[in-house]
């Protein structure tokens, strides 16, 4: 059983489509990563998943629960850090935790300890009695994971978890992220940082325009790009003539370019051409100084797969 | 505590941790009472109104309840603009029982607004016994309730235009309270719209309330009229809301 599966799933706002015909699996106990810049169909996705929308066609399963005929039940067990954190503007993050973990039904003697445990891991314990308006916009960002890793649902959704928080802080997070992931939670992460991406996933499934565009584990995504790694071997001497016809005849190079003492190369697998190209170094006397090898970014992934950059309006 | 009630009580602890604007309104009405009632009672001489002061007393609480009803309605409309709905549509309650912990939200801040004022107009006019207050309290919650029911029911509007909501709001607002009895026996009002008045949910609410109250019957619609159409309002238009809670919100958009 998957631990979501949705069947042409769409979403139709009006005259815009959100979510066409989306058909998407996250298996049981993974990260999975859904990347993709604004506008692409991912906060639709997960708010269909967690029943606060409705899809338009198609049907959404949590847990093997449809979202549309069981939305309570789906709803038992799954928990979403909004994209924005919700204020409730008079209450104090402790009591928003602790009314969350009620509705949860964690268990009362157990619920204060995780609830103060949570709030110093994500360094919230000193606002315990501020007010929420008076919470900077990281530590609200902050208070919306925390009451996720509070209930410990079977499903956590993270959207954007780290939008707003500092370097030090989204650290922290991700960690917690994993944490929850290692002890038995399926996750769902939507973002459109590549880092973070990059940090979590088990897998990553890319959105665009409300369709899965391809969805596979990161490194499997970067190999699947033509050229993907980037090689430049330095050497001690001008790269010879010679070395340059056994380096063609290696295969798995896409495109190279000599100049001077250096050597820029296009592989598709960097791990296995590299150690091909020393031996070929070595047997024709060329004394290597540096090799550079740069692995294309999630970012370049989605350019390929979508002629778009992350960074580009949808 | 099961889960209705833990999501009533954290809405009902928002209005505690918000209580200056509770006591500003019950001093707010003190001054509306002991101010312009005093002034408007002794401007108001007619041998069929015996005690206009309690009159405009009980009309001033039914206002009171009006303002609590049209609050908890357009809170569930703020809600989903601020963003709170959606987090309460992903907890683990049912579409329903989510209304329920909104009308029983609506009942409390209903009794925490109208309550004290009720005892100081009783008290103030020296007709406090518990039995009146009590039954007062139940016909005017269940007015706020009516009234939480016809903003949320109206709040469909708000999803497509928050400025058209509360245009038509105002308006709807403005003549409830104008074509009604809240200040002015039915008997009283001109002809030509007392009509219009007979349709207004506040008409039956402070006719019903003053009666309980042992206001003159003469002077007021009958009882169990009143008592039946307040009540089927509350029913009619939160079961509306439930309706639209189930059918037509689904939180706010998202990209």
């Amino acid at each position: 059983m998957f631990a979501v599966e949705t069947l042409s799933l769409s979403k139709r706002y009006g005259k815009t489509d959100a979510l066409r015909e989306l058909n998407f699996t996250v298996d049981e106990g993974e990260i999975m990563v859904i990347l993709g810049p604004n506008g692409s169909g991912k906060t639709t996705l997960l708010m269909t998943l967690c029943t606060i929308l409705k899809p338009t066609s198609g049907t959404a399963k949590v847990m093997g629960i449809d979202v549309v005929k069981d939305g309570t039940k789906v709803r038992e067990v799954m928990g979403i850090a909004f994209q924005e954190a919700r204020g409730f503007w008079r209450h104090k993050p402790s009591s928003i935790l602790k009314f969350h973990a009620s509705m949860f039904d964690i268990d009362p003697v157990k619920r204060q300890n995780l609830i103060e445990q949570t709030m110093k891991e994500l360094e919230l314990w000193e606002s315990r009695d501020k007010l929420f308006m008076h919470l900077s916009g990281g530590q609200a960002k902050r208070l919306e994971t925390a009451k996720v890793l509070v209930q410990r649902p079977k499903l956590a959704i993270f959207d954007e978890p780290t939008s707003q928080v500092d370097l030090r802080g989204k650290r922290k997070i991700w960690d917690k992220i994993r944490e929850l992931r290692d002890q038995g939670s399926t996750v769902i992460v939507a973002t459109n940082e590549v880092r973070e991406a990059e940090y979590l996933a088990d897998r990553v499934t890319i959105l665009h325009k409300g369709t899965l565009v391809v969805r596979d584990s990161i490194p499997k995504l970067k190999d699947a790009i033509a050229g993907g790694d980037v090689v430049e071997v330095g050497f001690e001497d001008p790269v010879a003539d010679k070395l340059v016809e056994d380096l063609k005849n290696l295969g798995g190079i896409l495109t190279m370019s000599p100049e001077g003492n250096q050597l820029r190369a296009n592989v598709s697998k960097a791990e296995d051409w590299v150690p091909r190209m020393t031996s070929a170094s070595y047997n024709v006397g060329a004394k290597i100084s540096t090799i550079k090898i740069t692995e294309p970014s999630l970012d370049d992934v989605f350019l390929h797969f979508t002629g778009k950059s992350l960074e580009e309006n949808p | 505590m099961n889960r209705v009630l833990t999501l009533a009580s954290f809405n009902v602890s928002q209005i505690v941790a918000e209580r200056a604007g509770l006591f500003l309104s019950w001093a707010l009405f003190a001054l509306q009472f002991g101010i312009f009632g005093s002034l408007m009672s002794h401007l108001v001489q007619s041998s069929k109104v015996q005690d206009y002061f309690f009159f405009y007393g009980v009309g001033l609480m039914v206002i009171t309840v009006f303002d609590t009803g049209s609050f908890v309605g357009r809170r569930f409309v703020e809600r989903a603009h601020e963003g709170e709905l959606p987090y309460y549509l992903s907890l683990p309650i049912s579409r329903r029982g989510f209304l329920e912990s909104q009308a029983i939200y609506g009942v409390v801040a209903t009794l925490l607004r109208a309550g004290p004022p009720l005892i100081g107009v009783l008290a103030f006019t020296g007709r406090l016994n518990l039995l009146g207050a009590f039954f007062a309290l139940i016909s005017l919650t269940t007015l706020g309730l009516g009234i939480s029911g016809i903003m949320i029911s109206f709040s469909f509007i708000a999803f497509k235009s928050i400025d058209i909501y509360n245009a038509i709001i105002a308006g709807l607002s403005a003549l409830l309270v104008r074509f009604s009895t809240v200040f002015y026996p039915l008997s009283f009002i001109p002809s030509f719209y007392s009509p219009i008045a007979v349709f207004s949910p506040l008409t039956y609410g402070s006719d019903l309330t003053r009666w309980v109250l042992g206001f003159d019957p003469n002077l007021l619609l009958n009882p169990i009229l009143a008592a039946v159409v307040v009540t089927a309002i509350a029913l009619g238009t939160l079961s509306l809301s439930a309706g639209i809670v189930d059918k037509i919100i689904e939180g706010v958009k998202a990209a």
